[in-house]
């Protein structure tokens, strides 16, 4: 493999990185919405230490982009919003883990 | 945020986090301390009761004190599946429990294995309640549970040998771990207060 192949491989690999999952706050909250089935946003919060304005709205660009879904229901006759990964947003991550990997893999001692 | 991202980490400390209430401690030190006071009133036999009590009181407890301040999650399902594994283990377990304590309090007509069981009842009974806390703590991948097994087992073990009646080892380790569940009720409350913003509201 010439040295200019090997650099546009990473350059590929850098440049498959997802940057909506990305930025620090929503990567933890993908995180913490991957290991679980479901939360609300206290628990998010309660795990990330994130603020709740910062929450919402970094929740918000996640939905947009279709990695979260909402969901409301009632327990116990109150309303409860329930935040969860989506399909799409599994393979997202998977995916971002997979490009991250390989870009620090490819990367020189 | 300088956090290192390790999925594993996060995966354990949203599971622990749950039960660092101490609630599951005060549920498991109700019946104990009851079972002590039913064999001084003469009445083991009703433990059960205090068993159903204790259960109520956890998910009890759980709604009203964890969830309001730690939020609600569910967790996938291979892990209720470990915790649904442990809670027939801890069941079978406390059945064995029963029959042997049972067995202690009526002593007749017993097979010959049993009876030498029941004969040494304090380290028949040391190694059920420790096997009891060795599941809830794989079950609730809480730590401090391995710890209760090994004080169960080092104070019935020296109670096999030091005569003093069952119900003082009993309340004894009950004590003991009530006091424990307190303290980390008292602070679990200090630490998470009661949310004020909600995305319901």
């Amino acid at each position: 493999m010439t040295p200019s192949k090997t650099n546009d491989d990473e350059l590929n690999a850098i440049q498959n990185i997802n940057k909506i999952i990305h930025e620090p706050a929503r990567l933890l909250l993908m995180a913490h919405l991957f290991v679980v089935e479901s939360a609300d946003f206290l628990f998010l919060q309660r795990q990330t230490g994130l603020t709740w304005g910062n929450m919402s709205s970094h929740l918000r660009k996640l939905e947009n982009a279709g990695y979260v879904a909402v969901e409301k229901e009632f327990i116990d006759k109150k309303p409860h919003t329930t935040l969860k990964l989506t399909d799409k947003g599994r393979r997202a991550f998977k995916e971002y883990r997979k490009n991250m990997k390989q870009v620090f893999e490819d990367l020189p001692e | 945020m300088n956090q290192k991202i390790n999925l594993k980490e996060i995966e354990r400390k949203a599971y622990t986090s749950y039960h660092q209430d101490g609630v599951i401690d005060i549920a498991i030190a109700i019946p104990i301390i009851a079972f002590a006071i039913l064999i001084v009133l003469d009445r083991p036999g009703l433990v059960g009761v205090w068993g159903v009590t204790a259960v109520m009181f956890y998910a009890g407890a759980k709604k009203a004190l964890t969830v309001p301040r730690i939020g609600y999650v569910k967790f996938p399902q291979q892990r209720t599946e470990r915790i649904n594994a442990g809670m027939i283990g801890l069941a079978i377990l406390s059945l064995a429990l029963g029959i042997v304590a049972f067995m202690q309090t009526t002593e007749s007509g017993t097979p010959s294995w049993l009876a030498v069981l029941i004969e040494n009842y304090m380290l028949t009974l040391g190694l059920l309640v420790s096997a009891l806390f060795l599941i809830a703590g794989y079950t609730f991948r809480t730590k401090r549970m391995y710890a209760y097994a090994l004080l169960t087992l080092v104070m019935f073990v020296a109670g096999h040998f030091i005569y003093f009646p069952l119900y003082y080892y009993l309340t004894a380790l009950g004590i003991l771990i009530l006091a424990c569940g307190l303290f980390m009720m008292i602070r679990f409350v200090r630490k998470y207060p009661k949310a004020t913003e909600t995305a319901d509201a």
